[in-house]
């Protein structure tokens, strides 16, 4: 694609986004819009581990969950300001994010999805036994950072907040993926061993994206505790969110910049609508759940590949077929193979 | 010398892949690694580049002891390698298959841009040294097995390395590739790279190799230049069980 259709496309998107306040009807549709920004922040934050390495990690919704946690404790504990500690907050994760890493990335595959699992049900009965810090079950509230904001302002305020995240988080996995330390980390995804024995220290290229991965992760939690102003450990520490975050990404495409934001608007703004039209009942699951199959089934790379790859061949580019690739070498073979008898 | 190894020992469970293997091979030259299936020259590569873990012995690569290093360590050493079922990026471009063995130093040489101008016509060069320049857009996945062992040999040679270990160049290759990895091989050694070939084409080894080590059942039975190999009896015994 030229740069100039790049542009444009970046700007009529940045453009939707950004009135999406002015032309919702009314704040429960803003809000609505919010929770979808930030599975689009969590979703883009997941990729740079899973979409990068290849490693598929169910628990990122627990990151979430301690930077959202670590913000309301370092605001009513430590006295800090709200933006403040939400800042703090992720560093403490990021760090966190070390000695966890150097323990899940040892294992490859399903292992590695089993241990992520694990990570999030430790720290859910952590912060389910551990009232006396977190609230346990009766959960923690959490100051609001404007007080004198009236609830559409407020809303307001923290969409544009989350948009700010979201460019924040894209710019950087933009930078990685066109980068030489993103070529070793798609190496790795496609065959780890492979790209050590080319000379890629792999442990500490997936250690230090997953640190990053984690750093945005925590933000995206903390921005939503100071925007929510309610944490109970049953949402915050979820199979479920991590689950979400998996299948917005494949949904959008793993490899694309904007895949995973492509399928958070899908999936988050089907998760509202059929929670709205189901309403408290597990069906809403059950509509995900299918939606994954057939996205798996019929475009296993993801919406926005499948239709850029309807685009190219609209366009009629003259782009070489493998079986012409492989003609022309055999060619060449022939010729070369006649030159030298 | 180049590579050495001193009394390499690895068992799988009970089955000993490698006992006490004591080899050197020369700085400069072909150097061939031959024997029966089984005898352990896979899992010796794996060893000395450090894939997998010998259970003793120790190997060192120009004098400096590399036993236990990481083997991504072990590439920045200098010495690459190529696989037995010959491994690329599938979803990668050839020319990314390439760059994908740019070693960058720091922060800053991590995030700099992965199509350097310099680098990009570096890797181009390989491609073209290895007649494989008019797929540098194609997916390693698009391409023929021939052309997927040529295209992980233009990656090992990116990384320069001073030693490089080829691991069954020529399986599943036709005549007309074959000659063309022979002579590549030799014109890469008069370039002053040293190698060492798993092989069990005969007339390849034979051709190619200024020394070569034949292994049975994990340890060397035998080294030298191909006109000794050729007629050593205990090499005859365990190639026809005679």
């Amino acid at each position: 694609m030229p740069s100039v259709s790049k542009g444009i496309g970046l700007l009529v998107l940045a453009a939707a986004v950004l009135s999406f306040p002015a032309l919702a009807p009314n704040p429960y549709i803003l809000s609505a819009g919010i929770v979808v920004l930030n599975y689009a922040v969590l979703s883009t934050s997941w990729n740079f581990v899973g979409g990068f390495t290849g490693y598929i990690s169910l628990g990122h919704g627990a990151l979430a969950g301690l930077g959202g946690y670590g913000t309301a404790l370092l605001v009513t504990r430590a006295g800090l300001p709200s933006f403040v500690a939400l800042a703090v907050a992720a560093l403490c994760v990021a760090a966190l994010a070390v000695p966890i890493g150097l323990a899940a990335l040892r294992v490859r595959g399903a292992s590695f999805v089993i241990v992520s699992i694990a990570l999030v049900l430790i720290l859910l009965l952590v912060f389910q036994s551990w009232a006396s810090v977190t609230g346990g079950s009766r959960g923690l509230v959490v100051p609001r950072p404007f007080p004198g904001l009236l609830r559409p302002e407020h809303h307001r305020v923290f969409y544009y907040l989350f948009a700010g995240l979201l460019a924040l988080a894209l710019l950087a996995w933009w930078v990685i993926d066109r980068s030489r330390f993103g070529l070793g980390l798609k190496a790795i995804r496609e065959d780890e061993d492979k790209a050590e024995s080319l000379g890629t220290p792999t442990f500490t290229y997936k250690l230090i994206v997953f640190v990053v991965s984690a750093g945005f992760t925590a933000l995206a939690g903390g921005l939503y505790a100071l925007w929510f102003g309610d944490l109970d450990p049953v949402f915050q520490f979820s199979i479920l969110t991590g689950s979400y975050l998996v299948l917005m990404a494949l949904l959008g495409g793993v490899r694309n910049l904007f895949g995973p934001l492509a399928g958070a608007l899908i999936v988050g703004t089907a998760l509202e609508y059929f929670k709205g039209q189901f309403g408290n009942t597990p069906l809403h699951l059950v509509a995900t759940g299918i939606l994954l199959g057939l996205v798996v089934m019929f475009m296993p790379d993801g919406v926005l590949p499948a239709i850029t790859g309807r685009w190219q061949r609209l366009r009629k580019t003259p782009e070489s077929s493998i079986r012409e690739v492989t003609a022309a070498e055999l060619r060449t073979e022939r010729e070369r193979a006649e030159a030298k008898p | 010398m180049s590579l050495e190894t001193v009394e390499l020992r690895k068992a799988f469970g009970g089955v000993v892949a490698l006992d006490g293997a004591t080899v050197s091979f020369h700085e400069g030259e072909v150097n061939a690694l031959i024997g029966p299936n089984g005898s352990g020259k896979t899992t010796f590569f794996n060893c000395v580049t450090g894939m997998i873990r010998a259970d003793s012995g120790r190997v060192t690569y120009r004098g400096a002891d590399i036993t236990g290093k990481a083997p991504h360590a072990i590439a920045r050493a200098g010495v690459g390698r190529t696989f037995q079922l010959c491994r690329v990026f599938p979803r990668m471009t050839a020319l990314d298959n390439v760059l994908a063995a740019v070693r960058p130093k720091g922060l800053a040489g991590g995030l700099r841009g992965a199509r350097h101008r310099a680098e990009v016509d570096r890797a181009r060069g390989w491609l073209t040294r290895l007649g494989i320049e008019h797929l540098g857009d194609v997916e390693a996945r698009a391409m023929s097995w021939g052309q997927q062992k040529l295209l992980e040999l233009a990656g090992v040679l990116m990384g320069e390395p001073a030693t490089i270990l080829l691991d069954e160049p020529a399986g599943g290759v036709n005549p007309a590739l074959l000659r063309r990895i022979g002579t590549l091989v030799r014109e890469l050694n008069a370039e002053g790279r040293t190698f060492v070939i798993v092989e069990h084409n005969m007339d390849l080894v034979m051709s190619i190799s200024d020394h070569i080590v034949v292994f049975d059942r994990g340890r060397p039975i035998a080294a030298g230049p191909p006109s000794l190999i050729r007629t050593d009896e205990r090499v005859l015994g365990a190639y026809l069980g005679v």
